[in-house]
């Protein structure tokens, strides 16, 4: 499978990690302890046959596939090209500008004449096959504005994840303070909303105190000026309404009952919100129904339902899953 | 809840507002009444309680108002910022709800709804109706109260019309302007070339001048239109300095007879345009540019998110925290408009693409 010569690859690069941590620690502004964490526990090398071989049948193919990696976590490169060689036996990757090191280290480690690389690429001199491009809604918009008719051209736009907790024991706040800290909070599964059903502030107490920890095993990033505004707010915000939990680098914010949902900004910030039903939880989730890319669920039967009743195709992972769906398919099934 | 206290509170910020209309000094210091509020609305409100502990502030310190801790716009969309019980509520101001389905709410009680009059009507004489000795007729490109009860923009536009105009016309009713109806008080106003108040949502313009594609409106000698508000995606958004010659033109007045107005339903008081982008503050309010970081104050000069003392916002927050960043200036603050988005990094979604997906 040619599929499976990619995964090699990205183990290989895991174990050479030293190499390329260092580019890629100034090109994403994670730590070092950050982008080690999504190297080990995130790339997906330990994808098995099976997992290859639905990417591969479920994959619709073509002669050619151009993928424009534009914002998305750097490891998202291993999926986004194992899809793109999956349908196609010609492969042009064209890395992010920001952030291209570990897309550009992927395809060499690869060596599979099939994948080139492209750094410059004039969208409207593609004329066949399809163009696969990762990042915000402008870009995909402007791309297929670019893009020659004959050409398909498939989004993979941003997302955020929302979890659904059913109950609360010690696993469920440490499966998803995990979820929260890979990336920074940066991907487009990366939970930002819990909902509870129950006692949402001793989950919220729960989750603060295992962020807590792993602030000081993988520290924060970077945090750009405008963000931090947008958390001086949202800590202040919640302070006025109800409850925030302000760790050394992240805030849990405890909504009062009832109240609409406010979406955090990312870098570990989880609104935290009581419901009284599934059903309840899907309403309060409406206004950002076009934004949830993942649930996460303590209880898998209750993510089914939750994503029933938003009426959305998406995947449902278990706490402490939702950055690793198996390497069977895009991550994002809503397209 | 201490109704007398509130009161009395009230007169006080009231004073500041008829010592304005007099042409006198403030009749007290700005940072003690800023102060007094705070300590009431500490006293009665327990959110903004925690927001001072949270800040390691000690009420009885408190001196200047820089220093008091601001309320955040999204506070109000997820609970009651008011310091009186609902009972008491005489009416309820709503944003247009932009933000993830959620509408921000700014109850006022009998005595908050006089002070926004007093207020809103002393400081938009001073610039809407400035060298007009005489009550003129008033369009308003926007929906009546009865359509719209709920906005504070439409209830300052009533107010206005109550105060400066000689007739009113409303001449929005749901997504439609009565184009004619503005012809025919026009038409009316010209025959006795009588100045006109034109009170416009900057949208409504949009719309406005796209329905009249090259045609001109000329309003009479000496009339001003009041544009105010952003585009809420409700037209096209135009760039400011675009707009304003868009307007001068179809209406056939000149640019200094556009008047910017930049209010929030989360404030009382409202601050209005002296040259592009620059607004200047009434005696009783005071925007400060404060760090995102830290909220404090920035150097003169700097750009920080503005952090506004509104000393009419007796019974809901003193100190609000908008999202628009801005800069002192000579006389005033620069508008620089939200936050740019730095190039996000990661596919994180943010709040904006959301909204332009739904």
């Amino acid at each position: 499978m040619s599929t499976r010569t990619l995964v090699n690859a990205a183990r290989r690069l895991v174990e050479r990690r030293a190499t390329i941590i260092p580019a890629i620690v100034e090109s994403t502004g994670l730590t070092p302890e950050g982008v080690e964490l999504a190297l080990t526990k995130h790339l997906e090398v330990e994808a098995t046959d099976d997992e290859l071989a639905r990417l591969e049948a479920s994959t619709p193919k073509t002669s050619r596939v151009t993928v424009i990696l534009s914002a998305n976590v750097f490891v998202g490169a291993l999926r986004a090209i194992a899809v793109a060689r999956a349908a196609a036996p010609a492969v042009v990757v064209r890395p992010s500008r920001r952030d291209p090191t570990f897309a550009r280290a992927l395809v060499e480690e690869a060596a599979d004449p099939a994948i080139t690389i492209a750094d410059d690429l004039d969208v409207a001199a593609i004329v066949e096959g399809e163009i696969h491009v990762y990042g915000r809604d402008q870009t995909i918009a402007e791309v297929r504005a670019k893009a020659s008719p004959r050409v398909v051209v498939r989004g993979h736009g941003s997302g955020m994840g929302v979890a659904i907790v059913t109950h609360h024991d010690e696993a469920s706040a440490r499966g998803l303070a995990e979820d929260v800290v890979v990336f920074d909070q940066r991907g487009c599964l990366s939970p930002r909303v819990a909902l509870v059903l129950g006692d949402a502030s001793s989950f919220a107490d729960a989750l603060h105190e295992e962020l807590e920890r792993l602030d000081a095993a993988v520290p924060r990033g970077q945090v750009p000026g405008d963000e931090r505004a947008a958390i001086g707010s949202y800590v202040a915000t919640m302070t006025y309404a109800s409850r925030a939990l302000v760790g050394r680098s992240h805030v849990v914010g405890v909504a009062p009952e009832g109240s609409p949902l406010l979406l955090p900004p990312p870098y570990r910030h989880v609104h935290v919100a009581p419901v009284a039903s599934i059903e309840a939880a899907a309403e309060s989730l409406g206004p950002l129904v076009h934004g949830i890319a993942t649930i996460g669920a303590n209880d898998r039967a209750a993510g089914d339902a939750l994503a029933r009743a938003l009426g959305i195709r998406v995947r449902v992972s278990e706490l402490g899953r939702m950055q690793r769906p198996p390497l069977d398919g895009p991550v994002d099934l809503r397209a | 809840m201490d109704l007398a206290k509130s009161n009395a509170l009230h007169a006080r910020a009231r004073a500041f507002v008829a010592a304005f209309e007099r042409g006198d000094p403030a009749p007290e210091a700005f940072d003690v009444l800023a102060c007094d509020i705070a300590r009431y609305q500490i006293e009665n409100s327990e959110g903004y309680a925690r927001l001072v502990r949270a800040r390691g502030l000690d009420p009885k310190m408190l001196v200047e108002a820089t220093a008091l801790p601001p309320v955040p716009t999204d506070a109000f969309k997820l609970t009651r910022v008011a310091t009186f019980d609902e009972a008491e509520t005489k009416t309820v101001f709503r944003t247009s709800g932009t933000t993830i389905g959620a509408r921000g709410s700014h109850p006022m009680r009998d005595e908050g709804v006089a002070t926004y009059d007093a207020a809103a009507v002393a400081y938009g004489r001073r610039w809407l109706m400035r060298d007009l000795e005489e009550r003129v007729p008033v369009i308003v490109l926007g929906p009546s109260p009865d359509d719209a009860p709920d906005s504070s923009l439409v209830h300052m536009c009533a107010a206005f019309a109550a105060a400066f105009g000689s007739s009113v016309d409303y001449v929005i009713e749901g997504d439609i302007i009565d184009v004619s109806r503005f012809d025919e008080r026009v038409a009316y106003a010209l025959t006795d070339e009588r100045p006109m108040l034109v009170l416009a949502t900057s949208f409504a313009l949009v719309h406005f001048i796209e329905g009249m594609d090259d045609v001109q409106f000329r309003l009479p000698a000496r009339s001003r239109v009041m544009q105010t508000g952003g585009f809420k995606g409700k037209s096209r958004e135009v760039e400011p300095h675009a707009l304003r010659a868009e307007v001068a033109r179809i209406f056939a007045i000149p640019s200094p007879a556009i008047i910017g107005e930049y209010g929030m339903t989360e404030l009382t008081s409202q601050f209005y345009e002296e040259r592009e982008n620059a607004y200047v503050e009434p005696p009783w309010a005071r925007v400060i540019p404060v760090d995102p970081d830290t909220l404090e104050p920035v150097e003169d000069g700097e750009v920080g998110i503005a952090k506004i003392i509104d000393l009419m916002n007796v019974d809901s927050a003193v100190a609000v925290l908008a999202s628009d960043r801005v800069r002192r200036i000579a006389g005033g603050f620069e508008l620089l408009g939200r936050q740019p988005g730095a190039a996000p990094r990661g596919c994180s979604i943010a709040i904006d693409e959301i909204l332009g997906r739904s």
